[in-house]
């Protein structure tokens, strides 16, 4: 049963088109992702759903009611949002039950739910202190608490780790997860950042300029992005996209050997996906020259030019660049996406390797 | 060092203090000075005459009415501004065709000189033929002497007052409101909270430090203002609207009874550090600063 569901949603400021179209559908108890750059929507969407915004056009469904034009008091979301919004003249007890106390519901029951949501997000014994008492990451607690007490099914998520850093925010990320699983609550929660959105969604909408990009698990956005702009989006560092054009013996990376051909068949008009992850240093490879190294701890993210395209390569541990800068590279044929360069979408693979590469015979 | 730096800092307060010290505190102490003596002449210097100037003033019957005149005329005005200053605010806060011309229109009675206004309200209040009595002559009412009946001269003045100062007060309200972060009064809608509860449970706290200042600054206005009672009634008929301030300008230099004005002034001083204590003390607690 779907919770909420999102019907040729668009909206305008004026002559600004900040969301074209948009078809969602939401189920029950699922954690969906909205993910986007700045700008994309992602928040207009949300405050459409919220009520706080109105849609230029479409229509609004929570548990199958149409909420298009409802309060958003009326719709039964509750909201968190990326400032927090406690209110800090309230102490945090007071701040949690506001909105419980406005709907009147009884004492008893304020007092009950109180304790339980204070207790599942670690605010014991901060009840009676002003939210300028608290740290950034008790006051985020606060906020997710105050959602929580309303004990609605859906709860809205606005960046809410945005101002947190970056250790709070992995902690963090696993408690949202755990409150969001033990309340049985639909949440529906906007990121720019794609970690946050693989670590945590059930499912990920990436948005771009007000249209969805692809839509899918984690896993799909990450194995099979349905554009360059998702591939490039989704993974750290991002998936290195290259231009290609014909050779003598299939495509080649664009200024490199012709001869290196990489996919079969023409190369003209389509791009390269190689996860950065997926490419190795290979004796037997593909020519490289090493600009720029990039050493992290764990692993060494290393810049190279192959033909005159940039390339990223994940190495693992420390890598030293050998004096001169030239290194050979491959990858499984499993690791490559083809996009269309015009239109960035996903094209066919051809069903081989391509035939009579010197270097790369077997992979 | 350490002296030197000391130093440094009473030298940089050094012309502040002087200035201040001059014109502000020496003053008082000589007005509390003068308010124990006795009045001089040529022939007799004055002397030390302990509180007999205020048990003369506690035996006038004038002083006592002219005090309730004044507590009446902070009564009326001070709440009366503030919730005008406020209503004017939130009004002129929302985004509004126009809005800046509006925002000036509420301002401009503030900008007028006080002279100025005042004779503006005399042509209001001028029997028959001012505008109030026009209006009223409409609906058939009689004409009536609205500064000249005891009855009726204090609620005037006092509308006046409301109408000057309100204007002054919304702009620090609209100075507040315009630094309220909106996520609280979108938080407050989702929670279910409608217009007048957002008001009540959440913006107005919000608005306290705002409030504090704009009371304060009202009750001593009250006690301060007395350029109209010049225009409109010279604190007539019969002391009816006569104010404070106004009697001690009267006893200094109408009757030229120095002593007199001396201790009324004390009067009024200690008056209002009590009313900005008493204010402070009671509201300070309940007042959310950020």
């Amino acid at each position: 049963m779907s919770t909420l569901e999102l019907r040729g949603i668009e909206k305008r400021f004026g002559a600004a088109r900040v969301l074209e179209r948009l078809d969602l559908t939401v189920a029950s108890g699922e954690f969906l992702v909205l993910l986007g750059a700045s700008g994309c929507g992602k928040t207009t969407a949300l405050r459409i759903v919220s009520g706080l915004e109105e849609a230029s056009a479409g229509q609004v469904l929570i548990d199958g009611r149409d909420v298009t034009r409802a309060a958003p008091a009326a719709r039964g979301v509750s909201m968190v949002f990326q400032s927090y919004a406690l209110f800090p003249h309230l102490s945090v007890a007071e701040n949690i039950v506001f909105g419980l106390k406005v709907r009147r519901v009884a004492r008893d029951e304020r007092e009950r739910r109180l304790k339980r949501v204070a207790a599942m997000v670690g605010l014991d014994g901060l009840l009676d202190r002003k939210p300028a008492q608290l740290s950034g990451g008790q006051r985020q607690r606060v906020a997710l608490a105050r959602a929580a007490a309303a004990e609605h099914p859906l709860c809205l998520m606005d960046e809410p780790l945005s101002n947190l850093d970056a250790k709070l925010r992995q902690e963090m990320r696993a408690e949202i997860r755990a409150l969001q699983r033990s309340l049985g609550m639909t949440v529906v929660y906007v990121t720019h950042d794609q970690v946050e959105a693989m670590s945590m969604a059930d499912r990920v909408v990436l948005l771009r300029e007000g249209r969805i990009e692809q839509c899918g698990t984690p896993a799909d956005l990450y194995d099979r992005p349905a554009t360059a702009y998702v591939a490039q989006f989704v993974g750290v560092p991002p998936m290195n996209v290259l231009a290609l054009e014909d050779g003598p013996r299939g495509a080649v990376v664009r200024g490199g050997e012709p001869g290196h051909a990489v996919v079969e068949g023409a190369g003209e008009g389509l791009l390269l996906g190689l996860r950065p992850e997926c490419i190795r240093l290979d004796p037997a490879g593909y020519p490289a020259r090493v600009e720029a190294v990039d050493y992290h701890g764990a692993d060494t993210v290393v810049c190279a030019r192959l033909g005159d395209q940039r390339l990223l390569i994940r190495v693992a541990g420390h890598f030293v660049a050998p004096a001169d800068g030239e290194i050979r590279v491959s990858w499984p044929f499993e690791a490559v996406h083809l996009f269309e360069a015009e239109s960035g979408r996903r094209a066919a693979l051809p069903p081989k390797p391509a035939k009579g590469n010197p270097q790369c015979s077997v992979v | 060092m350490r002296i030197r730096d000391w130093a440094t800092g009473y030298l940089l307060i050094l012309p502040a203090a002087a200035v201040l010290a001059a014109f502000t505190h020496l003053p008082i102490v000589r007005t509390v000075r003068d308010s124990l003596f006795s009045r001089g002449s040529a022939i007799r210097p004055a002397r030390f005459v302990g509180l007999d100037n205020f048990e003369a003033l506690a035996a006038d019957p004038v002083f006592w009415k002219v005090l309730g005149n004044n507590l009446a005329f902070a009564l009326g005005t001070v709440p009366a501004s503030i919730a005008l200053a406020l209503a004017m605010a939130l009004l002129v806060d929302r985004k509004l065709k126009g809005q800046g011309v509006l925002r000036l229109a509420y301002f401009l009675p503030t900008m007028l000189p006080m002279i100025a206004a005042a004779n503006l309200w005399l042509f209001f209040y001028t029997p028959d033929i001012g505008l109030l009595d026009q209006i009223l002559g409409r609906f058939g009412l009689p004409g009536r002497n609205w500064l000249g009946d005891p009855a009726t001269v204090l609620p005037c003045l006092m509308t006046m007052t409301v109408w000057k100062e309100a204007g002054f007060f919304m702009i620090f309200y609209l100075a507040a409101l315009q630094t309220q972060p909106p996520e609280l009064k979108e938080a407050a809608r989702l929670e279910g909270a409608g217009r007048w509860v957002y008001f009540r449970r959440v913006l107005f706290p919000m608005l306290m430090p705002t409030t504090m200042f704009v009371l304060i600054n009202a009750v001593l206005n009250a006690f301060k203002l007395v350029d109209h009672l010049f225009v409109l009634t010279k604190g007539g008929p019969n002391n009816a609207s006569n104010l404070l301030l106004y009697y001690i300008f009267e006893h200094a230099f109408a009757f030229n009874d120095l002593p007199a004005a001396a201790a009324l002034t004390a009067v009024l001083l200690a008056l209002l550090a009590g009313l900005a204590v008493t204010q402070f003390a009671l509201l300070d607690r309940r007042v959310h600063y950020r």
